[in-house]
């Protein structure tokens, strides 16, 4: 037993090995990939790279790490000194310091040099240190670290939206694909208790702490994913406890009586529906709906973007559930379950990628979209999308234009470039 | 065949049912009051008495003219903490508020008459001569009667109630306030004592009947009428035919531009596959492909319309003409108008349609029967233009079927940076205005023109490729 399974994890090694070396032979995507992490790298660390807290400074006779300790007092675990609550960072006179490459936060407004002043003019700042080098806007936040903190943004965005989007794809695809019309048996029993536990599992996980839910997330986006979470509990038990109920129930000979659910039929229709409304005006409505935030815009982009990869693995599903290995599982007598998530999933993802790295891609172009037309997100947060349109108002600021929506450039062509070697190194016809 | 697009069609049934389910949900769940926003651009709650209750009246009317205050659905699953008749409390506002006072005491009777009194206390204040001993008293309690409508936080109702009574204290005139106020306190008291919150978690089914809001725009739509804009009063049928002649004239000339260069582009990048001509193709299309149109757009208008550097073209809008301006003075007109947008609306269909066309035609030039072709000793032209163009073609055809829904839905950024008066712009302002019947008939015919459109590329398929066949489908 144990040496089957490392043969089978050999295997799939090799395959994964495989995949790695066909993807390295496409220079263009392999180097897309480098950069991408490069930019990843960006983001993660965007508060080192352009804050107007120093990394390290000694003030009045005290040694700080302020941009660390900025991240401890936002999880509440530490407190500013007294000293440093309303210390204007940038202009405190330190007895030595070490600022980051760019000493501007996105917040950052530097009154001296508001009002658009371009990269190219002379600039109203102490030392080539301070310069903006890629100028400035209306209220003189600098766009360069504007841009950084954006970098963090658009990743977060498009990585989390596919995540969501990703797992909601797999699963109804996958369902849709293996079980098709008629290969999910259900009884009559289970069938109307699963409908009961569903109707009463949701009203009382969501409906009735609708108002907990909603105050949760005003408090915090932690505390509301913890009211969330415990409405997902609440949910399950009582859907699980419903089914419980619906095998009781099975003693009832006439409620015993299979009957097949068309899984394939309402995932399709499902997907129909989504791809119906125009996916802007969907979104936009979607995001009318809710406050403002980058959460929710990232939740309702991956809710609205899991079709094409649904599709992909219900077509990936069709193909396995007939070969020879499923159905000597199936002759094993293993339960479907089993079959799908341990057989024939795992076999099926790896389309899948190719899909998530174009939805990363329009996810980022998506985020863009929704701040450039100043919906969804807050009016405070600085993404690309929002600094390109702020280009719209002051027609002669061309640095707002072409640095931010070159941003946005860069990151969908590294995305679309990557998906296109996933391509060729997942594409059998280039095996030899 | 006929028997698949039968087929097909009988299932377009359900999903658009289900669409249009959902697009309603989504339009009454849009947070804002669109009688209100009809009415006084949103602020209604001040004047006199007679002002007040005139303004009442008219939101009332308002309402009922346009059937918002039937009940929205032919059911509900509420919790028995709320009421089933809440539906009827005009004000958006009110009603979330006396929702949320439910859910946090769980009596809805207790709630309604805790939110009868401070309106008959509303009413009550605004009846008292205004004089100057008691005018600001007259304001604070105003004020604070407002805070009451929209808070359920029990620390602002009771500074509130308060500052109420501090108010009526204050000038003698405003003394007969004083038993209502009492009553007012005696309710909240009693909301409080008689809180049950165990309410909350049973649920409760109403019905409803067919007099609904759905039920009503769902029967009027399928008999034709689409209803009446609530921005201006005009028949949503003239907004959408005024708005779909832009959009459709745009799309269809792009269209056009798109077919007319790509193909040969795409033709011509697989012919010369692997050569240098055909990666820069390649590589330029690749690059137009990932560009954001939005970013073009704006930088279009920086650097070439009306902005501080080239001013070729206006930046914005469609031209003004009138019916009396000359043919082709009204065509330059527009043209130059037309012009930027056009290429944004172009440049991205073009990367799209001529990869696709390159890959299709790569596709084909590999068949056997292009191998045939070039063994009988044809020439290369003869090979690629009546031999592999037609079968490279099928893709693109299917793409064709795309521009319905296209058409219908427009580029909603692109409309909205060039200020182009289509159906993208009408229905992201129709979003914004909460004009419903707007938003429901643009969603509901770009749904019906996409479920066409795909079964039109389908039979489009199988028109041109006879291998494809719909009429003996095996499992």
């Amino acid at each position: 037993m144990a040496k089957e399974k490392t043969e089978q994890k050999e295997v799939s090694q090799e395959y994964w090995a495989y995949v790695k070396r066909q993807f390295k032979k496409n220079k263009r995507a392999l180097y897309s990939a480098y950069f991408v992490g490069f930019m990843a790298f960006i983001a993660i660390f965007a508060d080192f790279l352009a804050n107007e807290k120093p990394i390290v400074c000694k003030f009045q006779g005290k040694t700080y790490f302020p941009i660390i300790k900025s991240y401890g007092v936002s999880f509440g675990v530490t407190r500013w000194a007294d000293e440093l609550k309303n210390l204007n960072w940038k202009d405190a006179k330190y007895d030595w310091v070490v600022r980051p490459l760019i000493p501007y936060s996105p917040t950052t407004m530097d009154l001296f040099n508001a009002q658009y002043t371009s990269p190219t003019e002379e600039q109203d700042i102490p030392s080539l240190r301070w310069k903006h080098w890629l100028g400035t806007e209306k209220l003189g936040r600098d766009i360069l670290s504007c841009l950084i903190h954006g970098t963090r943004i658009a990743f977060t965005v498009g990585i989390f939206s596919m995540l969501i989007a990703s797992f909601l794809g797999i699963t109804l695809g996958a369902l849709a694909g293996y079980f098709g019309d008629n290969r999910m048996k259900i009884s009559w029993a289970s069938m109307i208790m699963l409908m009961i536990g569903i109707i009463i599992g949701w009203f009382e996980a969501f409906s009735a702490r609708s108002y907990a839910l909603s105050d949760g997330f005003e408090a915090s986006s932690f505390k509301g994913f913890l009211q969330f979470f415990f409405s997902i509990i609440i949910f399950v038990s009582i859907v699980f406890l419903s089914l419980m109920i619906g095998k009781l129930l099975k003693l009832i000979p006439f409620l015993r009586k299979q009957i097949s659910v068309p899984l394939d039929i309402i995932v399709q229709r499902l997907i129909e529906v989504l791809l119906s409304i125009p996916r802007m005006f969907l979104l936009i409505a979607l995001v009318a709906v809710v406050k403002p935030s980058i959460n929710m815009v990232t939740l309702i982009i991956g809710f609205t973007y899991w079709t094409e990869i649904a599709r992909f693995i219900r077509a990936e599903l069709l193909r396995i559930r007939s070969l020879e290995y499923v159905e000597a599982a199936e002759a094993l007598g293993f339960s479907s379950w089993r079959i799908l998530f341990k057989h024939a999933i795992p076999n099926a993802l790896s389309p899948v990628l190719i899909t998530i790295a174009f939805g990363i891609a329009s996810a980022v172009l998506v985020e863009a979209t929704l701040s450039f037309l100043g919906v969804g997100v807050p009016a405070e947060m600085l993404t690309w999308g929002k600094l390109l349109s702020e280009a719209r108002t002051a027609p002669s600021a061309w640095w707002l234009a072409i640095f931010p929506g070159f941003a946005i450039f860069i990151t969908v062509t590294l995305f679309n470039l990557i998906g296109e070697g996933l391509t060729d190194a997942l594409d059998p016809r280039q095996k030899k | 065949m006929f028997q698949y697009i039968i087929k097909r069609v009988l299932i377009f049934i359900p999903t658009l049912l289900v669409i249009s389910l959902l697009t309603f949900m989504l339009s009454v769940s849009v947070p804002g009051d669109p009688v209100e926003l009809m009415i006084s651009g949103g602020n209604s709650d001040n004047g006199q008495s007679a002002n007040k209750i005139a303004n009442e009246q008219a939101y009332i009317e308002k309402r009922t003219q346009l059937g918002l205050d039937l009940p929205v659905f032919y059911f509900s699953l509420g919790s028995k903490a709320t009421s089933d008749t809440l539906y009827r409390i005009p004000k958006k506002m009110h009603k979330k508020n006396l929702a949320r006072l439910c859910y946090n005491y769980g009596n809805w009777s207790n709630v309604e008459r805790y939110y009868a009194l401070c309106r008959q206390l509303e009413l009550d204040c605004l009846n008292v001569p205004a004089d100057s001993a008691n005018v600001e008293s007259r304001i604070s309690i105003k004020d604070n009667l407002f805070k009451l409508f929209i808070n359920a936080d029990k620390g602002v109702i009771d500074t509130s109630m308060a500052n109420i009574e501090k108010g009526i204290l204050s000038a003698p005139s405003l003394n007969v306030l004083q038993p209502k106020f009492k009553e007012l306190k005696d309710a909240f008291v009693k909301l409080e004592q008689e809180k049950n919150l165990v309410n909350r978690f049973i649920p409760d089914f109403k019905w409803y009947g067919f007099n609904n809001q759905y039920h009503r725009w769902i029967t009027k739509f399928i008999k034709g009428d689409f209803g009446i804009s609530y921005q201006d009063g005009r028949p949503v049928k003239s907004v959408l035919w005024d708005a779909i002649q832009w959009t459709l004239m745009l799309s269809i000339f792009s269209l056009i531009l798109t077919y007319l260069l790509s193909i040969p582009l795409g033709i011509n990048s697989a012919r010369y596959r692997g050569t240098t001509k055909d990666q820069v193709i390649t590589t330029i299309l690749f690059i137009l492909y990932s560009l954001p149109s939005f970013w073009i757009a704006t930088m279009l208008i920086m650097f070439f319309g009306g902005g501080d550097y080239f001013n070729f073209f206006p930046g914005f809008g469609v031209g003004d003409v009138t019916p009396h301006t000359p043919f082709f003075e009204k065509l330059g007109i527009r043209a130059e108008h037309l012009f930027l947008p056009m290429i944004c609306y172009t440049y991205g269909s073009l990367a799209f349609i001529s990869r696709q066309m390159r890959a299709a035609t790569i596709n084909s030039l590999s068949q056997d029967y292009v191998r045939t072709a070039r063994a009988k000793g044809l020439n290369e032209k003869v090979v690629v233009w009546k031999h592999a163009f037609r079968n490279s073609l099928l893709p693109i055809i299917t793409l064709f079927a795309n521009i319905f829904p296209l058409a219908i839905s427009g580029s909603i950024v692109l409309e909205q940076i060039f200020s182009i008066p289509g159906m993208g712009k009408i229905a992201i302002e129709a979003i914004y205005r909460r004009n419903y019947p707007i938003i429901f008939s643009v969603v509901m015919f770009s749904a019906i023109l996409t479920l066409v459109g795909n079964l039109v590329s389908d039979i489009l398929y199988a028109v041109v490729d006879p291998r494809i066949s719909y009429s003996s489908k095996k499992n």
